[in-house]
């Protein structure tokens, strides 16, 4: 559904361009598992062409911190109209929206990289609007970067491509790589796992703090540090993470530091 | 038997020493100084042709000795040989200059040249720039020797990164299919502590204090290196030598900050962590906190 609400704010925007319309080759997916899912912003119903611009978004769903800024690019969003009097000329109407929305983009980004998100966050750049799923955590939004999402992020991305003009088409998405972060919630004896799983193990404390566990039965690769902390990369699918965190789990049990 | 007459060159410093033969290489050296005043094609042969050697006059050996082990003369003649194993040639020669640097003992340098020639001969990491091979050559030898250099050791004397080496050794470790033991606090104590001119009882105490600290798990995550310069520290500074975290980080390749941050890892617990047989210059309670 927020799909749909974005396709149509694009196709809006886009309706003055004479750019074509991006083609969806692929199908669409099926609504993945349960995603805590926000209310969708709303969208603004955009009125005709030279477009008002980005009006309100609404960005009530951002943590508290956020609202101050939130204010700030909402009124950066109304005051961009008067504002596209002040942009250059030769701008016509569609591009006006552009960097309109590129400051709203600034200011998301802003928000989101200010807020020193945890090392075990990796935050990928957000688009203007890609729905960001509020955990209900004290610290904050901490972005679940759902493989439906992720899509929808490419999505836009073409769709920021076909707008300055290139011939885009959005065809076999395909999620390359999942990475995930988890905490066993105790100390973890490296020296002890590296002499028992020496073939699959790479621990240098002078390269790297971590363990580097290969596992080769989900082709995983695990960092394991000694706070017990561990993150496993190179999986394909979700079920991958999750088999080799169950492998893992009784091997670092065993390796608990007293 | 032939004996050799003296030759008419001696060496410029020494006119009085009587030159020593080296007979591998037909060098004539002077023992005062090591200077090699004449190799074997600059033998005079107007000296006295009874007291020439034939073999001298060689400028490749042939006996025994001058094999090496894989079949490949020792000592290289002017003439070009072996093409096909240049590079492992040129190879030796900067593994023997490397180890030569940080005067490593023919055993390790050795053992590093078989696992080059293993390596160069498996071909799996062909495309890798062969001093960077060599390098992580030497760095395992040093370990499978039981006398570890860390990474940055063998940077100071190796053109590589130490990026490159720890790529480099990695994949030679999964390419060779062996493994190396993990480093201890206790492999480096010998050689920092001398380094720094400390006398044997500092660097007993900070061999005990950087194991006390491990088994005693005060210092979680941190590398052994650091470990072991923060234990020279606090040694070092309970001593009548002391130190200061710029010297002892100059020497172990570790920034000061990295040495202060594990010596307050240690410090509290400073008291349990000395010998018992420590004779204090300063008492722990005196020793600095940072």
């Amino acid at each position: 559904m927020d799909d749909l609400a974005l396709e149509r704010y694009f196709d809006d925007s886009i309706a003055n361009d004479s750019s074509c319309p991006l083609e969806e080759e692929l199908a669409h997916q099926a609504a993945p598992q349960q995603v805590p899912s926000p209310s969708p912003p709303q969208l603004p119903e955009t009125s005709g062409p030279g477009g008002k611009v980005r009006d309100v978004l609404d960005f009530s769903f951002l943590p508290d911190e956020l609202n101050p800024q939130d204010d700030r690019s909402s009124k950066t969003a109304a005051a961009a109209e008067s504002q596209a009097a002040a942009l250059d000329v030769s701008h016509d109407s569609g591009i006006v929206q552009d960097s309109s929305a590129a400051n709203l983009q600034q200011d998301v980004l802003s928000l989101g990289l200010g807020r020193g998100a945890s090392p075990f966050c990796p935050m990928t750049p957000m688009t203007p609007m890609t729905p960001m799923t509020p955990v209900t955590e004290k610290s904050g939004i901490i972005p679940q970067l759902h493989e439906e999402q992720s899509r929808l992020a490419a999505r836009k991305y073409a769709r920021v491509v076909q707008k300055l003009g290139f011939p885009a088409r959005f065809l076999d998405f395909k999620v390359q790589n999942m990475v995930a972060s988890c905490d066993v919630c105790f100390p973890i004896r490296l020296e002890g796992l590296v002499l028992t799983h020496q073939q699959f193990s790479s621990y240098e404390p002078e390269l790297f703090p971590g363990l580097i566990y290969r596992m080769v039965k989900p082709r995983i690769v695990l960092l394991i540090f000694v706070s017990g902390k561990v993150v496993l990369t190179g999986a394909k699918e979700r079920a991958e993470i999750y088999e080799a965190f169950e492998n893992i789990y009784p091997i670092l049990k065993g390796f608990r530091k007293q | 038997l032939r004996s050799l007459t003296l030759p008419r060159v001696t060496c410029p410093n020494h006119p009085d020493a009587i030159l020593v033969e080296d007979y591998r290489a037909g060098d004539m050296i002077c023992p005062e100084c090591g200077l090699v005043v004449g190799t074997g094609s600059w033998y005079r042969i107007d000296s006295n042709v009874k007291g020439t050697h034939p073999s001298t006059f060689l400028l490749q050996g042939t006996g025994a000795a001058s094999f090496d082990e894989f079949g490949n003369s020792k000592y290289q003649n002017r003439r070009t040989m072996s093409s096909s194993d240049r590079a492992m040639l040129h190879a030796f020669k900067e593994i023997s200059n490397m180890a030569d640097r940080i005067n490593l003992p023919r055993n390790i340098v050795d053992r590093t040249n078989n696992l080059f020639k293993q390596v160069y001969e498996q071909k799996s990491l062909k495309g890798r720039a062969n001093d960077a091979i060599a390098s992580a050559c030497l760095y395992i030898a040093c370990r499978q020797e039981g006398v570890p250099r860390t990474f940055k050791e063998i940077c100071a004397v190796s053109r590589i990164s130490k990026k490159e080496i720890g790529r480099c050794f990695k994949l030679i470790l999964k390419a060779l299919e062996t493994s190396v033991d993990l480093i201890t606090t206790g492999d480096f104590m010998s050689r920092f502590c001398s380094n720094l001119g400390l006398p044997k009882q500092v660097q007993m105490a900070a061999t005990f204090i950087a194991r006390k600290a491990v088994e005693l798990d005060l210092v979680p995550g941190r590398s052994p290196i650091s470990v072991a310069a923060a234990a020279i520290y606090m040694a070092s500074q309970a001593s009548a030598e002391k130190k200061t975290q710029k010297e002892i980080g100059d020497i172990a390749g570790v920034a000061d900050v990295t040495i202060r941050q594990s010596y307050r890892l240690i410090y509290p617990r400073a008291a349990e962590l000395f010998p018992p047989d420590f004779k204090f210059d300063t008492p722990v309670d005196k020793l600095p906190q940072l």
